[in-house]
């Protein structure tokens, strides 16, 4: 279970070094997830616990998000003159985002793939 | 006793509670979309901060515990990544053609829009990353001039739209492939848009996961380079 635990850390820890080290624009924690697929891929082996402890992770993603939003309480002056339009900007440019990106992916799909295509 | 509230196990289980009481509505609702959790549990829970006169830095402070996991979370992505790596190097054009199509079309339209209703160049920033994950967004939203605690609300607010269209939208598109339809919440909509796609079915979470990494990519990388252009 530790060693689980410390493999996410230390992946995370590599991830911010880097971070420091290269001015790359990414979050340490973006780049320990990279660093961690190259580990699993270097390292071959079962790893129960650490699928456990992700696993558990990313069934619990939304509350960790909940500090952040109510961050929303601090933003008084820009929702107030902005908050509209925001709403509106960031709804129509998810929903679009979504069905260009889906549309791409199934386009290029059945073009270079036209036999799984069928299949999916 | 007013020292209480400014105890971190004070808030850790105020959040908690809230959180836990939201989630169960959520889930007699069948995860209905209008009713995901964090858009139920942070009103309640500001309007909490407000009747307790409690500052958010305060709040912030004593939930930290919570906004930590979301580090190690985004690094365990790669284990899901990982165990479906045959499927995802057979489907890399696919993948790579829709990534760099959904991060244009994330920023283009949000700052689009925004700037059509003319609001200033800090606001802009703060609405260019909107696709990434919040500790991205944020870093990205400081480097073009942005104000990160806008970019993390704003990053947020798409992560909810997303979660609670997508599966309707796919429906009404008609389109069954779990993989697309993974791929595009999580680059639309990040971990929130992930989070969601594992609730549905776990081929889509993984994709999500891997959409929500690329796109942390794509997005940053692009914004940074067009940072450079001016």
């Amino acid at each position: 279970m530790v060693g689980a635990i410390a493999l996410l850390f230390v992946c995370q820890l590599a991830g911010e070094i880097l971070h420091r080290l290269t001015g790359l624009p990414l979050p340490g924690a973006v780049i320990g997830m990279m660093l961690l697929v190259g580990w699993l891929a270097l390292v071959r082996r079962e790893r129960p616990t650490l699928e456990a402890v992700s696993g558990w992770l990313t069934a619990h993603l939304s509350i960790m998000f909940v500090p952040a939003a109510v961050g929303l309480i601090e933003e008084g002056e820009a929702l107030k003159d902005y908050g509209l339009a925001l709403v509106l900007a960031v709804t129509v440019s998810t929903l679009l985002t979504m069905v260009v990106t889906v549309l791409v992916f199934r386009l290029a799909l059945r073009w270079s793939k036209p036999d799984e295509e069928a299949e999916a | 006793m007013s020292g209480l509230l400014s105890t971190q196990i004070f808030w850790l289980a105020v959040t908690l509670v809230v959180f836990e009481a939201a989630d169960t509505i959520s889930r007699r609702s069948n995860r209905h979309p209008l009713a995901h959790p964090v858009l139920w549990a942070t009103p309640v829970l500001i309007g909490l901060l407000l009747l307790t006169e409690t500052r958010y830095d305060t709040y912030y402070s004593a939930t930290y515990p919570l906004s930590f996991l979301l580090g190690p979370a985004v690094v365990g992505l790669a284990v899901p990544i990982w165990a479906r790596r045959a499927l995802i190097r057979r489907l890399a054009l696919p993948i790579l053609l829709a990534l760099l199509a959904g991060a244009v079309t994330a920023i283009v339209s949000a700052v689009g829009i925004m700037w059509l209703f003319g609001a200033p160049a800090d606001i802009l920033a703060s609405v260019a990353p909107r696709a990434t994950t919040t500790p991205v967004a944020m870093d990205v939203a400081t480097q073009l001039g942005g104000v990160p605690a806008l970019a993390a609300v704003i990053v947020l607010f798409a992560g909810v739209i997303g979660a609670m269209t997508a599966t309707p939208l796919f429906n009404l598109m008609k389109i069954r492939d779990y993989r697309a339809r993974g791929f595009a919440v999580g680059v639309s909509s990040h971990g929130f848009g992930a989070a969601r796609a594992f609730q549905v079915d776990q081929t889509a979470g993984a994709f999500a996961s891997l959409g929500m990494a690329l796109n942390a990519v794509a997005t940053s990388t692009l914004l940074s380079l067009l940072a450079l252009l001016f």
